[in-house]
């Protein structure tokens, strides 16, 4: 019986998955391929806006000395980013720049994590759109920062190494290439091809278990075998996603101190 | 009272700004895109001024490769 509606289940289950399975048919208008507007990840995407502005409304909506549990998570959250982050790889200056590690924390977090919410289980951040913006953001970020503490001699702190000068024409490109080009590149994509293989290291598991559960009754046990991986790797996702966010927010943290640093 | 003591641990904003502690990420940054720069410009070299078909792109990446090991000792040695 359960074998038989798996079959039906699993009847027309694509395999292998490709990248067209990160193009979700769209909502407005309802299952369009060419014309989309609003896709799940649109939704997703307002979604995790609207959750964090409200979480932390309500959560500091009356802040108390002994905080309630929402609270106490808020201010954990927040702690956490502020100490951990800003103040210990920025220093003292670093308290300023808080409220926008925090911010980027808990959206990237907010982001990944609908990769493994059951139903929703992909996540914005495998479209490389969403890790562009965010890295070019903390690029215009730390270069307006340095340029607005040192001015023009920025260039030449970010550009010129402490080297004997006829050393300098073959280390200077090499700067500006690792300083300007591979920073936010890399940024954007570590965060978009961790999400994105992890979204597809679940669909093998997931379709793979049907493909073979398909192509021979013998198979099942595999099948199974295969489901199970796909519940540890949900757990391994997650670590992955609270990973990812972390990196981002301390490279870019690590970035903006090397603006505000002074020259070497 | 008069006994009280403020805290003895200093507030952390107080702690002395930290040495750059990505510095893995920035070593990698170096090594390869040393190599990528002047092996770039060596490919750049080969096509459109000598004709070659690749010597100095080598040559370029090994120098590359070299001043980016140079760059990670300058930036990132103690």
């Amino acid at each position: 019986m359960t074998g038989q509606t798996l079959t039906v289940l699993a009847a027309d289950v694509p395999f292998p998955p490709s990248v067209e399975d990160f193009y979700l048919p769209s909502i407005v208008p309802w299952g369009g391929h060419a014309d989309t507007w609003f896709t799940k990840i649109t939704l997703m995407l307002w979604l995790s806006v609207a959750i964090l502005i409200i979480f932390f409304m309500v959560a500091y909506r009356k802040p108390q000395l002994v905080p309630s549990k929402k609270q106490w998570l808020a201010e954990s959250i927040y702690g956490f980013v502020r100490n951990n982050i800003a103040v210990d790889m920025i220093g003292k200056e670093g308290v300023r720049f808080a409220p926008y590690l925090a911010t980027l924390f808990c959206f990237i977090f907010m982001m990944n994590l609908w990769g493994i919410i059951p139903f929703f289980q992909i996540s914005p951040n495998s479209h490389i759109a969403f890790p562009i913006i965010l890295a070019l953001i903390s690029w215009v970020l730390f270069i307006y920062l340095g340029f607005k503490k040192h001015g023009v001699g920025y260039l030449k702190i970010a550009l010129v190494p402490p080297a004997p000068w006829f050393i300098l024409p073959i280390l200077v490109p090499i700067e500006f290439f690792s300083n300007f080009i591979v920073r936010p590149f890399s940024l954007a994509v570590r965060l978009f091809a961790n999400m994105f293989a992890g979204h597809m290291l679940l669909l093998v598991f997931t379709l793979g278990g049907f493909a073979m559960i398909n192509s021979n009754a013998l198979l099942a046990p595999v099948s199974v075998l295969s489901w199970l991986m796909t519940i540890a790797l949900t757990f391994l996702d997650f670590a992955i996603i609270a990973l990812q966010a972390y990196v981002f927010t301390v490279l870019t943290a690590s970035y903006i101190q090397g603006s505000l640093a002074e020259g070497h | 009272m008069a006994g009280q003591q403020p805290p003895s641990e200093p507030p952390k904003d107080d702690a002395p700004p930290p040495i750059n502690s990505s510095g893995g990420w920035t070593a990698i940054s170096y090594l390869i895109g040393g190599m990528l720069v002047w092996g770039g410009i060596g490919w750049l070299v080969d096509h459109y001024l000598l004709g070659t078909k690749g010597i100095a792109m080598g040559i370029g990446a090994v120098i590359g490769g070299a001043a980016g090991v140079y760059l990670i000792a300058r930036r990132l040695g103690a």
